[in-house]
């Protein structure tokens, strides 16, 4: 192919810059659920200052975010209100499952259980998993830096260095 | 008043075998036992003496039901158990809804976790459960929903048998902190009525406690109630301590007063940011949220965790307070005593905030104790009940305090209240500090495995939000029989429909917000 055909703009690098956009502006929808959603809260407060990561900007409409943070216990009886949230939020969007309860029904589940969603995997695509009962804020800001690495292919920060 | 109540009693209804119990032991003064057609009768006995209702649940006894109700009085203490008993096959008793306004409440919950038919009720439908559910949870036996009942299983949707405008609040919306579903009936700008529906986040805590033992249930405590987990946990070990009879050394009592006046105040300091992002000033939110953060940093240190506390023991604590606690508590003490100025500043002196919340919801007397409503919001209503005064638990009883009562009931007083409370839970932390006793903090032999005596105790203790009352049946196994919890937010929610109704939209979150409710306790 002769140079003059290919087209002008490389799509490949404006992706790029489109998923640097988007992993530096992460709205997340307002929807706590239960225990996680103060820690969720606290994360969102001067201490811990989420806005750091462009990220503080919590819509309590799901057609502004693009990020939902499942923040507690999904019940059966909640789930289906769940489901629309997620459907009404545009694409892009991601999921991330706050604590044990979302990962996986948490401390809740037992034999002959009745009410609870064993996972909010099991609704929706999840695409980072913070574990903790509740996990602390830093937990959830390191969260965010994962779906960051996810979104752009490369971390923020240096991780940790692995000492055992 | 024990005596006279139980002559009074005596004498309206000659026929009665009144027992009497030891109040140390069972919680409760007197016992009765009724047939249900005199239930209404007594229930008035009791309205007339201007008794409240605390709480009303079932319990399956396999060969029978039985309907517990207990009463009890703002001004004294003098709590009489009356009991039911119903025929499992067909489960069926007379409403107190038309006495009690909360027995509405609570016998909708009863109804759709044991089956039991109210006669009268005017609103039998489920509030809880999802539309799956196909069995009564808290029955021993997997008994099948009725036909009856099957029927009512679908979500509240009032719109089909109505076609005035409803706008549903939550279970996603910003202001219900959680998943609390309010349907309103709108009138225009104004509300006509409020119907609030539940369950989002049924947790099945009591059906948990009936699968484990005590000590694996201790963990659970701080997950119904997060923002006030240490009272919570105080209350589940105080009442299994009653029950069990364990003795608890001083050194441990005065910590854990200390650990749940500091846990009161990262609550009240919660609501105070959460009500004022509902009324549309965040500010104070970054405010709060930053004295809060000094405050879990010192009961981290001992706990271990920084929300769902579970730092209290069957006979003492799970570790001993450091030097570092201490310095660090006086430390949170004197910041905190700083910052009421500037609170006062920001919300308090606020003319904004002082027009949306002046007026708003004004809870009367007579109307609180038929709602059974109970702290700030009961205090704020200018009766002056508080349990760690008029039923003293852990080292309440040596530590002086005064107890803040509003005048007009209304949303604004609810606020000043729960800054009051604040300054009062320094001042009793301020105490317990200088009296703080050496020794051990846990009983010597605390018990591996708990098998307390036969029989129920009903036990309440004051969290931030209220009263919380536990039931526990026991049948000396190491896992409770039954386990009940009477949560402050639910009898507290129970009263909103009333005060919603009339007022614009706008002031139904100022309103709500002002119950301080916590969406996981309501549901458990």
């Amino acid at each position: 192919m002769e140079k003059e055909n290919l087209p002008p703009v490389s799509f490949a690098v404006l992706d790029k810059v489109l998923d640097l956009a988007r992993a530096n502006s992460l709205w997340p929808v307002t929807f706590g659920l239960a225990c996680c959603a103060i820690e969720m809260m606290s994360a969102a407060m001067a201490r811990f200052d989420i806005d750091r990561f462009g990220a503080g900007v919590f819509r309590p409409s799901p057609r502004q975010a693009d990020l939902m943070i499942v923040s507690g216990t999904v019940t059966k009886k909640m789930a289906p209100v769940l489901v629309t949230l997620y459907d009404q939020m545009p694409s892009p969007k991601w999921v991330i499952a706050m604590g044990n309860c979302a990962i996986s029904g948490g401390p809740f589940v037992f034999e002959g259980q009745y009410n609870l969603i064993e996972g909010v995997d099991k609704l929706v695509p999840v695409d980072v998993y913070v574990p903790g009962c509740p996990p602390r804020p830093e937990g959830l800001l390191e969260g965010f830096l994962k779906l960051e690495e996810k979104i752009t292919g490369k971390r923020r920060f240096p991780g940790p260095v692995e000492r055992w | 008043m024990v005596d006279k109540t139980k002559a009074e009693l005596q004498a309206a209804f000659a026929d009665l075998t009144i027992i009497e119990e030891s109040y140390p032991q069972c919680g409760y003064h007197l016992s009765v036992d009724l047939k249900a057609k005199d239930i209404l009768e007594v229930a008035g006995f009791f309205d007339e003496r201007h008794f409240y209702l605390a709480v009303e649940l079932g319990v399956d006894y396999k060969d029978y039901l039985e309907l517990v109700y207990i009463f009890s009085i703002h001004s004294s203490l003098c709590k009489v158990k009356v009991t039911l008993k119903l025929d499992p096959s067909q489960p069926a008793a007379p409403t107190l809804s038309k006495i009690y306004a909360c027995a509405y409440w609570y016998e909708r919950e009863i109804h759709e976790f044991y089956g039991v038919r109210f006669e009268g009720h005017p609103g039998l439908t489920y509030l809880f459960l999802h539309d799956g559910i196909d069995f009564y949870p808290l029955r021993k036996e997997k008994i099948p929903v009725s036909e009856k009942d099957r029927q009512e299983l679908n979500s509240y949707s009032p719109a089909l048998r109505d076609d005035s405008l409803f706008i549903n609040m939550g279970p996603q919306h910003p202001s219900t902190h959680g998943v609390l579903r309010v349907v309103l009936k709108m009138d225009g700008e104004y509300i006509e009525d409020a119907y609030p529906v539940l369950g989002y986040l049924h947790r099945m805590q009591e059906k948990m406690a009936e699968n484990r033992s005590y000590y694996q249930f201790l963990p659970n405590t701080g997950r119904m109630d997060y923002l006030g987990a240490m009272s919570f946990n105080l209350g589940y070990v105080t009442a299994v301590e009653r029950l069990a009879g364990i003795d608890v050394p001083a050194r441990a009592h005065y910590v854990r007063v200390i650990a749940t006046e500091l846990n009161r105040i990262c609550s009240h300091l919660l609501w105070i940011g959460a009500y004022l992002a509902d009324l549309g000033g965040l500010s104070p939110f970054l405010y709060a949220f930053d004295d809060r953060e000094n405050i879990q940093d010192v009961l981290e240190a001992v706990t271990g965790s920084r929300l769902t506390y579970c730092y209290f023991r069957f006979g003492g604590l799970y570790n001993d307070v450091d030097d570092a606690f201490i310095l660090g508590t006086k430390a949170v003490i004197a910041r905190m005593r700083g910052r009421f100025a500037l609170y006062e500043k920001l919300v308090g002196g606020n003319v904004i905030f002082i027009n949306r919340t002046r007026g708003i919801g004004v809870i009367e007397k007579e109307r609180a104790r038929k709602y059974a409503v109970c702290g700030p919001v009961l205090r704020g209503a200018g009766i002056g009940m508080d349990l760690r005064k008029k039923e003293p638990y852990a080292a309440y009883p040596e530590i002086d305090f005064e107890v803040p009562i509003g005048t007009n009931g209304d949303a604004l007083d609810m606020y000043h209240i729960r800054i009051k409370e604040m300054e009062t839970s320094l001042n009793i932390i301020e105490q317990a500090i200088e009296r703080l006793p050496d020794g051990p903090f846990i009983v010597e032999k605390a018990p591996k495995k708990l098998k307390p005596r036969k029989g129920d105790l009903y036990h309440v203790v004051e969290t931030p939000r209220g009263e919380l009352g536990i039931y526990i049946v026991s049948d000396e196994s190491d896992k409770p029989y039954r386990m009940k919890w009477r949560v402050p937010s639910f009898s507290n929610l129970m009263i909103f429909p009333e005060l919603a109704k009339g007022n614009l939209l706008s002031d139904a979150v100022a309103i709500l917000g002002s119950l301080d409710l916590v969406i996981p306790e309501i549901d458990r």
